[in-house]
């Protein structure tokens, strides 16, 4: 058993690696130019390229790959000589990036040629002074220096030339002067729970991620515990009587509604609840991240979707699970010892009839998943599914990076667990 | 008189295995749905009601005797659209770049055959060969797997952007693991047997054991799973259509028609039911008839 | 017969048909069946496969499906009729008063349940036992029917123990209510000869010590006259015959029967008896049955009458009816075979011819991971399968080597090593004077058409997709042997050999019989016309009148063709018709080898000593000697060292220290006359001592079980 489920662990691991490669040389090489979206088409090559030296596009796949993964302020941590860490901006609550100078963190800006240092005082505030001496000389006798800017890079400036850069502001791009040669943008990585910027909100992703995977979890979670009995229940139940009316109905059911697209079910059922009936709103309106949790009601009518969908197929699963189960040699052996057909059903047929429905229920997790997408997107839903697809929509490669790879560790966690449970109900692996 | 009696067990064959669909109810059912949306599709090659781009008719009509299921919301024959949306899906798929190249077969059937050939030739290296080849490829698969769905989708199309060869290769990529995994249970399983211990003793190439041997005895399995196939591609054709990202205009888009017709819906329902049933039942007309197809031939093999 | 008391008979069968409904019509699988049970008397159902003897089992148990029923005639059970009874009256009867025991025990037990738990609820079930008490009394069944640490073995799940002892599990389950009647559907057949000789020895036991009456289906005739005292013979749903073992073997009246007797190898001392004569013909399906006697278009002493009229059943004075319009009439002895039937003389060539094999210490080991943290991280010590150990022997061309062994003897990677499909480990192979030792996708074609093979399983040796035709012609194809505008006359060329006409060239495998199939098989072997064609138990899954027909034909081509042959078989009585040489093997090693008539008589290897005496013998006057081997046969990932066979060895005791030098060195071999060596440290003189294992009983002495 041990060997099972070390060779599951690590199967996972390689599985999560492979993704992130796949997903990441996916996203990176294949989507183009991400500079179209976010400066529009009008933008000159001047500036596109500019502003992808800033988003540290210039550097190789696979060092961007590393980076993503498990940051790069260990590596620019070598060019400035101090440590990098972050502290907390008291004005929006995120992380800023500091060099640790000697136990004094420390940032820099070029004003007209001049390097000015920024020291950050206990309170939050900063003071500035004009920093001397700290060029260092390259072997073409330039004055260069690496620090790390007032916008989380760590970045070289040369001496008396700086770079005309072209920053992006709310206002649109603007030319700057004094501007660094190159641009190390700074994180921690994916690893370290760091992915990023979001390119298209400017934040990081992790703060606005965050919320989304819990109201995500919370509609998963809701959804699964409702479908989970009723599924195996009916499941079963189709099973034993196999062939029969009651058979009939539950499977015909249960494939109807597998074989129905989530956005159709979804359609329907804001028709019929919420034109027709007027049961519930038509249209929810997630006034903010934590409105389901005010308004529990607002789940009904996504978590119904989910059901009507999802339902179905493990239903299914575990009917044919069943019937297999029920035409095996064991439970013929069972009827002939004159077993009683509840005790024949609950004390022989169920166990072995669950065990392969569980795994392939886990693996049917991923569906779930890709069905909350669109069950999102229809009832406008704050969650990891919408996020997401509007990620996807504008191209925001760090954003969608990052909740892709949540929704694949969702579903190989889940499968680990499928695998976990099957050993544990199946007794020729659990003792061997 | 040798040609006679092929032709005629051919005909026989087809007999066969009409026969084997109408012996069972699901089957029959499936397949009535499935013809009638051909046969809408062939029909719409040459004849819709009215042009189904254009905006002929007042806005968001119920069914009357001119619009048999009223119009949308930009006044055009919600009737026409259907018709013509069947093309793209199940009978033509249009290649990018100049001159509107258009080659017969849906996305959607190309997306499986897709699929199928990328699946079958992994699950039966996989399977056959065993050791390394299984190990490797398996985990590749299980990292396709591990992606939700919709979510590879999603990236697919971020990265590649929309069209109708971007949707086939999406739908390829998301269902060979499904395939590969069929045809490779099937491999293990038929390699077991004899046969393929005689066209080893025979010192037959292992690509001829494969696709001689082994494919012409998984073929049965395999085709039901492409139905259902078929049947998931619309599924997903239909999503991406919803999502926004499906296949481009002119060609309307079931999925589409549904996504734009929500937004009308307080003042026009019917516009959003048609196209939802129309992808109801045209995948579950598949599934049906895969289910109840996989059912009788199982019974026949008992 | 002393147990024939007055008490009623426990079960009457009285004109029982069952029948099965399909689409469009219905079945009759079994009709016209009639007998009795009688307490302590263990009553054999013979017959091959497809002949319902199953159906009548489960029609006592009205267990036959949804679409099955009995349609005529009635069944009683201890005065009670079982026919019509259903729910709970019925679910009373099953596991109490009718227990049954079915072939498969691994198939049979929960693979998720304790044992225990499967056996005592039998008992809460039933006798409404509180669950220790219960378990108390299975632990004492399991201990009567020799199960060793009983105790534990409640505790286990069915994979964690053997399939002999399965079985016993099964067995003390279905004893456990002291049950009046049990069924047993063919208990030993996925066992192999040795533990089924155990099994069908502790069967007897039980018999004599709980007064069951015993209903016992096998296709196997010698087990029926191992195990039963009464026996029933039925072919085609119905039973043709009925009467004591010793009657029906010694003196059988209906054609079939005699058929049957002709056809199964009996092992006896002249190699005479081993000579097979099949019936023609093949069984019809259920739904294709003749109007007349079903046995009518197979019978030799077929009239008018047979054709039209259903016989009716003749009882004898003796006891024995039978189900024949000339019963009595028809005198065995003055049978003499038809030409179509009759096996090829045997030519025993005795001058040397060169070898065509020759295998010099051959080795084939498996590489196996353990399961422990060490052995995945490659850290473990490696750890092999001795699959097959220093095979050396020298095959002269045109003879036929029979090598016999239990399932996992490692007879079957040996011929796999031969041919190719595994690489050999260490050793050398020499194949007509081309080294061999490696796999078949280095081999030239030369070599690979040369050698082929014959395989087990008819529903898998054909591929399903393929025509006959096709896949006879595509080995010529690909050695490109014969033309390719030639292929098709040359394809049906030998098909015709194979007794197979050309309608059957355009024919898909489904529409074949299993014989058929295995005919198929063969001349796609024989295609390429090559000089050594390996055969891995060609005939074991095929019904013995099937089986004797296509032995005959194997030795039939092996003579016009010239074939060299090694025929693999799991027991000894199949190969010693048409082997020259016979090999037995154990755990990979090579036992025994010599002349086939040597193998048979002493002086004999413990091992062949013991399968000779395990093997069933379908002839109640042969008297066999009672050797069995205890255990089971160890993994052969760390087999024993020394003599492989010592853990389970009878006859070590016959050694000083009561053998201790077989725990620790390798036998010699000793070589006994030309060409017959045995693999063993008792001497030689020791070994000539021992008496023949078959003999025949004297005259008039009572069948003894």
């Amino acid at each position: 058993m041990a060997r099972f489920i070390l060779r599951s662990i690590i199967s996972t691991i390689v599985t999560m690696l492979l993704v992130s490669i796949a997903l990441f040389v996916l996203i990176e090489v294949g989507s183009g130019d991400i500079t179209v979206k976010i400066l529009g088409v009008f933008a000159t090559p001047e500036q596109r390229a500019s502003y992808r030296a800033q988003l540290g596009l210039d550097a190789p796949v696979w060092q961007r790959y590393i980076d993503w993964l498990i940051g790069n302020d260990w590596r620019a941590k070598r060019k400035v000589g101090y440590p990098l860490v972050t502290a907390t901006n008291p004005q929006t609550g995120e992380k800023d990036w500091y060099a640790d100078v000697d136990g004094q963190l420390t940032r820099w800006k070029m004003e007209e040629g001049r390097l000015i240092t920024l020291k950050r005082q206990e309170d939050g505030s900063v003071t500035s002074h004009l920093s001397s001496g700290a060029w260092k000389i390259n072997e073409e006798g330039n004055e260069y220096f690496w620090g790390v800017d007032t916008k989380n890079n760590t970045v070289m400036w040369m001496r008396g030339e700086g770079a005309e850069v072209w920053a992006l502001t709310k206002a649109g791009l603007r030319k700057e002067g004094d501007g660094p040669q190159k641009y190390i943008p700074l994180r921690k990585g994916l690893l370290r729970g760091d992915p990023g910027i979001s390119l298209q909100y400017g934040r990081p992703v992790a703060v606005t991620l965050i919320p989304r995977i819990r109201n995500t979890l919370v509609l998963a979670g809701v959804a699964f515990a409702v479908i989970m009995p009723l599924a195996l229940f009916l499941g079963i139940l189709a099973g034993i009587n196999e062939g029969k009316p009651l058979d009939r109905f539950i499977s015909i059911t249960s494939l109807g509604a597998t074989a129905t697209p989530e956005f159709v079910t979804g359609i329907f059922l804001i028709l019929i609840f919420g034109i027709w009936l007027k049961w519930l709103p038509a249209v929810a309106l997630f006034t903010s991240a934590d409105a389901i949790f005010e308004n529990p009601k607002l789940l009904a009518l996504p978590v119904l979707t989910l059901t009507a969908v999802e339902l179905g197929y493990i239903a299914r699963m575990t009917r044919a699970s069943m019937v297999e189960v029920m035409e095996s040699d064991y439970i013929r052996t069972a009827i002939i010892k004159g077993m009683p057909k509840t005790r024949i059903i609950l004390k022989h047929a169920i166990r072995n009839a669950l065990m392969a429905p569980i795994t392939i229920i886990m693996l049917h997790v991923n569906w779930l998943v890709g069905g909350l997408v669109v069950v999102e997107v229809i009832f406008g839903y704050p969650g990891l599914g919408y996020y997401i697809y509007k990620s996807a929509i504008f191209g925001d490669f760090n954003a969608i990076e990052a909740a892709a790879m949540v929704t694949v560790a969702i579903a190989i966690i889940t499968r680990l667990l499928g695998d976990l449970a099957y050993t544990l109900l199946n007794p020729r692996i659990r003792y061997s | 008189m040798k040609a006679k009696t092929k032709k005629k067990s051919r005909l026989q064959k087809f007999w066969d295995s009409v026969s084997l669909i109408l012996a069972s109810r699901v089957a029959t059912v499936g397949s009535i749905m499935v013809l009638f949306w051909l046969v809408l599709a062939f029909i719409s090659l040459f004849w819709t009601p009215y042009d189904y781009n254009a905006s002929d008719f007042l806005q968001n009509l119920g069914p009357n005797p001119q619009n048999w299921l009223g119009t949308d919301h930009l006044g055009r024959d919600i009737f026409s659209r259907l018709m013509k949306g069947t093309q793209v899906v199940l009978l033509k798929t249009r290649l990018p770049g100049e001159g509107n190249i258009i080659i017969p077969g849906g996305v959607a059937i190309w997306g499986v055959i897709g699929s199928m050939a990328l699946g079958v030739t992994m699950g039966l290296n996989a399977g056959y060969r065993g050791g390394w080849w299984d190990q490797v490829i398996m985990q590749i698969l299980d990292a396709l797997i591990a992606f939700p769905r919709i979510v590879l989708y999603l990236v697919v199309i971020a990265a590649l952007g929309q069209g109708d060869l971007v949707v086939i290769l999406a739908i390829s990529i998301t269902g060979a693991p499904g395939v590969a995994r069929l045809a490779r249970s099937l491999a293990m399983d038929i390699k077991t047997r004899d046969y393929i211990r005689a066209a080893e003793t025979r010192g037959e190439s292992v690509w001829y054991i494969m696709f001689k041997e082994i494919l012409p005895n998984a073929s049965g399995p395999l085709l039901v799973d492409g139905m259902l196939r078929v049947g998931y591609a619309i599924f997903a054709i239909g999503t991406l259509g919803f999502l926004g990202i499906g296949l481009p205009p002119p060609d309307p888009d079931w999925g589409n028609m549904v996504n734009e017709a929500r937004r009308n819906i307080f003042s026009n329902q019917l516009a959003v039911i048609w196209p939802a049933l129309a992808i109801a039942t045209l995948v579950i007309g598949l599934n049906l008839f895969a289910d109840g197809l996989r059912e009788e031939m199982t019974r026949y093999q008992k | 017969m002393n147990n024939l008391k007055k008490a009623p008979p426990v079960l009457i069968l009285e004109d029982v048909a069952v029948a099965y409904k399909i689409r469009g019509g219905e079945i009759e699988a079994v009709q016209n069946v009639s007998f009795e049970i009688n307490r302590g008397e263990t009553h054999g159902i013979v017959g091959e496969s497809g002949c319902g003897k199953s159906t009548v089992a489960w029609a006592v148990l009205n267990f036959l499906g949804a679409n099955g029923y009995v349609k005529r005639g009635s069944i009683k059970f201890q005065g009670q009729e079982l026919v019509g009874v259903t729910g709970e009256e019925l679910r009373r009867l099953r596991g109490d008063q009718i227990a049954m025991v079915y072939q498969d025990p691994m198939q049979a037990l929960n693979p998720s349940m304790r044992l225990g738990d499967q056996m005592s609820e039998v008992l809460t079930v039933h006798r409404d036992m509180d669950k220790k008490e219960a378990e108390k009394r299975c632990i004492e069944m399991l201990e009567r029917v020799y199960m060793p640490d009983a105790a534990n073995v409640m505790n286990r799940y069915p994979h964690q123990i053997s399939g002999g002892q399965q079985q016993r599990v099964v067995i003390a389950t279905a004893l456990l209510n002291n049950p009046a009647l049990l069924i047993m559907d063919e208990p030993t057949t996925a066992l192999d000869v040795t533990v089924e000789a155990v099994v069908l020895d502790l069967i007897a036991d039980l018999r004599r010590e709980f007064d069951t009456a015993i209903m016992y289906i096998t296709h196997n005739l010698g087990v029926v006259a191992r195990v039963s005292t009464r026996v029933g013979v039925m072919y085609a749903g119905e039973m043709v015959e009925r009467g004591t073992v010793e009657d029906i073997y010694k003196d059988p009246q209906h054609p079939y029967t005699q058929g049957l007797m002709r056809c199964v190898p009996k092992l006896g001392a002249d190699k005479a008896s081993s000579i097979l004569y099949p019936i023609r013909g093949r069984v019809p399906p259920p739904n294709n049955r003749p109007v007349g006697c079903v046995f009518s278009p197979r019978c030799d002493y077929v009239r008018e009458i047979c054709h039209n009229k259903r016989p009716e059943l003749l009882e004898f004075s003796s006891g024995v009816s039978v189900r024949c319009h000339f019963a009595g009439e028809i005198e065995a002895d003055k049978w003499s075979p038809s030409d179509d039937i009759l096996p090829p003389e045997i030519i025993t060539d005795t001058s040397p011819r060169e070898p065509i094999l020759k295998l010099d210490n051959l080795k084939k080991y498996y590489e196996v991971q353990g399961s422990s943290l060490k052995d995945i991280l490659g850290l473990g010590e490696q750890r092999y399968v001795k699959a097959v150990e220093n095979a050396d022997f020298d095959l002269p061309r045109g003879t036929t080597l029979g090598v016999v062994g239990e399932s996992g003897c490692g007879k079957s990677t040996l011929i796999k090593t031969i041919i190719g499909l595994e690489q050999t480990t260490e050793g050398h192979a020499e194949f007509m004077e081309i080294d061999i030792t490696d796999e078949i996708s280095t081999r030239g074609e030369d070599v690979i058409k040369e050698l082929q093979m014959v395989f087990q399983n008819p529903d898998s040796t054909m591929n399903p997709s393929y025509t006959v035709g096709q896949q006879i012609g595509r080995p010529m194809k690909r050695f490109s042997t014969v033309p390719k505008d030639e292929i098709r006359g040359e394809v049906i060329k030998l098909l015709e050999s194979m007794r197979l006409g050309e309608n059957y060239y355009d024919r898909l495998p489904r529409q074949l019989s299993g014989g058929e199939k295995q005919r198929v098989g063969i001349a796609r072997a024989l295609a390429s016309h090559p000089n050594l064609v390996l055969c891995d138990e060609p005939v074991s899954a095929l019904d013995v009148s099937v089986q004797a027909a296509l032995l005959n034909l194997l030795l039939e081509l092996q003579q016009e063709y010239d074939t060299t042959m090694m025929f693999i078989a799991h027991d000894l009585s199949v190969v010693r018709f048409f082997s020259d040489q016979v090999a037995v093997m154990y755990l990979g090693q090579i036992m025994e080898i010599g002349p086939a008539n040597a193998i048979y008589a002493p002086p004999y290897h413990p091992y062949s000593e013991a399968l000779l005496s395990a093997v069933p013998i379908p002839d109640p006057s042969a008297e066999q000697k009672h050797i069995r081997l205890e255990g089971t046969v160890p993994s052969a990932i760390n087999p024993p060292d020394g003599c492989r066979f010592h853990t389970r060895c009878p006859r070590r005791e016959l050694l000083p220290d009561g053998g201790a030098i077989c725990e620790t060195e390798m036998p010699p071999w000793r070589e006994t006359a030309e060409g017959h060596r045995i693999f063993c440290h008792i001497p030689l003189e020791t070994l000539n001592t021992f008496d023949p294992v078959i003999t025949q009983k004297p005259e008039g002495s009572n069948h003894v079980s």
